[in-house]
């Protein structure tokens, strides 16, 4: 003989908060630029080289596309949507947040064809060393730190516009610990190293793409040993 | 009607919770690495404590969690890092389980959002399969609390199901989103196929020097088309726990895709695609965390299907076939691989 359930309306209940689990989650994937809105970012080599890229193939295929017109056409139909799905995600919002139930699934969309390396140099005796270079197995110092995982999509974030802030701020944290590990070094100076990614012909060939410098910022270490002083 | 209630009898069904327990030690595992590597290269008030108390930025107030205990100071995070690691050992040892993930979950959360730069879709990956065992039955069996209730480490006590579907459903969620956002022309077809040789060259995500493979591009090239048309096509996974889930035995298509086991493919480009990208780049504890879902691939009666081979193999003797046990429990359903 069964017994009747002793909550017959639970699993109606549950079958509901499954369905909202699923719909929450289903909505969430859903493919946008989120994050890549940033105009300035949009000036990047790489992302100048991806609209190139498909403003040609389009033409190929026979539609007459301009290449300044494909990117504003692009923005607007990226500005439109990410819009539409935020104001479509808000009332869920607080069940990402509390549940953690985010989906955020934006990983290597394109490869970064013009990627940039941490280089940390101390001035001593007027001339400028580098001390950390990224992924360079013989100029670690503080490479237990910055090669973490965490670190380094910090580091990738502050190579982009839009992290002024947050890179002035990592170099004074740095300069504090310059200042403790190289007493004879005046200066720390921060700065990422662009260099296109050879092709694979380029690498066989032994060439070496021009390497460009950017985002520098140097930080003058006397004053911070007297701090501690 | 029936379509509801065809939904609330799918979700009523029940089966034994070896492969919801794997996935709670795994994931436990995960919790306890992602954590305890901040804590092991010196970085928990480096990246999550606020500048005014020696980490590297401000970070305003933090989550609500970390506002509501008065903001990203050491005291603050310490007690967050250690609410998580507690919550990732009872996961790893099964006991209070839910309450475990429960508490991995707000202790990771507000972690990893008092710095949002400093982490990656990882940390979602993470809290989605930690909430998926804030609600699953997942200490039934190989755990400290199944040892205390029933003196044994196993038991074959029936768990809903639905949870380790959630689990599959969040794999196939994460690719097909993964996938149809990479739009660059070095992934979709008709373009050079480019996106992985290149990917390999950003040292960001390098573990050393990849200049190495431009010898091997075609191979890239290969693994890059792979690749796409794996992930935009993961949703056919799904098909797979269709035809799994329908009468025995199947006929017509579900019988045809039953033999065909979606499962099996998938996992033969998936698995290798993640250790590999483990060996060769470092992207945190991605990699580790995709392989804890698929453990919700497999039935518990193929889970235990393959431990009897494996035991069989080291005895040299062929596995014995397994007891008819499930058939008879209620709410269970008997069709292995569901």
């Amino acid at each position: 003989m069964t017994h009747p359930p002793a909550r017959p309306w639970w699993p109606h209940v549950r079958a509901a908060l499954v369905a909202a689990h699923v719909l929450a989650v289903g909505v969430a994937a859903l493919p946008a630029p989120e994050g890549g809105m940033n105009r300035a970012a949009w000036a990047d080599p790489t992302v100048q080289a991806e609209l190139d890229a498909w403003a040609g193939r389009l033409r190929s295929l026979g539609l007459p596309v301009e290449r300044a017109a494909l990117e504003d056409h692009l923005w607007v139909v990226g500005r439109t949507w990410t819009q539409a799905r935020a104001a479509l995600l808000r009332p869920l919002r607080p069940y990402y947040r509390g549940a953690g139930t985010n989906q955020s699934w934006r990983m290597f969309v394109a490869p970064h064809r013009f990627p940039a390396r941490l280089v940390l140099s101390v001035r001593e005796d007027g001339a400028w060393r580098d001390v950390y270079v990224e992924r360079d197995p013989q100029r670690r110092w503080m490479g237990r730190q910055l090669d973490h995982d965490r670190f380094r999509s910090a580091i990738f974030r502050y190579s982009w516009p839009g992290y002024g802030r947050a890179w002035a701020e990592l170099g004074q944290w740095l300069a504090l610990r310059a200042a403790r590990d190289f007493p004879r070094a005046s200066h720390l100076r921060l700065r990422f190293a662009r260099q296109r990614s050879p092709s694979p012909a380029e690498v066989r060939a032994g060439v070496e793409p021009p390497v460009r410098f950017l985002r520098a910022q140097e930080v003058e270490l006397a004053s911070l040993r007297e701090g501690d002083g | 009607m029936k379509a509801w209630r065809a939904w609330v009898a799918l979700l009523d069904r029940r089966e034994e919770g070896t492969s919801l327990a794997l996935f709670r030690v795994a994931i436990g595992l995960c919790v306890l690495g992602t954590v305890g590597t901040v804590v092991g290269h010196g970085l928990v008030e480096v990246l999550w404590v606020d500048r005014a108390h020696g980490g590297y930025r401000s970070l305003g107030e933090g989550s609500w969690l970390v506002a509501l205990a008065g903001g990203p100071t050491p005291a603050v995070i310490w007690g967050l890092v250690a609410v998580s690691l507690a919550g990732g050992a009872l996961l790893v040892a099964g006991l209070a389980a839910r309450l475990g993930a429960l508490l991995a979950l707000q202790g990771v959360l507000a972690l990893t959002w008092v710095n949002g730069h400093a982490g990656g879709s990882y940390d979602d990956l993470l809290t989605n399969a930690l909430w998926l065992l804030v609600l699953a039955s997942s200490d039934r069996t190989l755990s400290l609390s199944c040892r205390l209730r029933t003196g044994r480490w196993r038991s074959d006590d029936p768990v809903p199901a639905w949870p380790r579907w959630l689990a599959v459903l969040q794999l196939v969620l994460m690719y097909a989103s993964s996938g149809s956002q990479k739009l660059s022309s070095t992934w979709v077809p008709g373009g050079d196929f480019s996106a992985l040789y290149y990917i390999l060259q950003q040292p960001t995500w390098q573990r050393f020097d990849m200049r190495w493979v431009a010898p091997l591009f075609p191979l890239t090239q290969a693994a890059t088309a792979l690749t796409w048309a794996w992930e935009i096509s993961s949703p056919l996974l799904l098909l797979a726990f269709w035809a799994r889930l329908g009468p025995s035995p199947a006929t017509g298509l579900r019988g045809w895709l039953r033999r065909l086991d979606l499962r099996r493919p998938f996992a033969l480009v998936g698995v290798p695609m993640h250790l590999g990208t483990l060996l060769v780049m470092n992207v945190g504890p991605f990699s580790a965390l995709s392989l804890c879902f698929y453990l919700c691939l497999w039935h518990p009666d193929e889970w235990h299907a393959a431990a009897r081979r494996l035991r069989a193999l080291r005895r040299g003797r062929p596995a014995t076939p397994p007891a008819p046990a499930t058939a008879s429990r209620p709410g269970s359903t008997a069709r292995p691989g569901a």
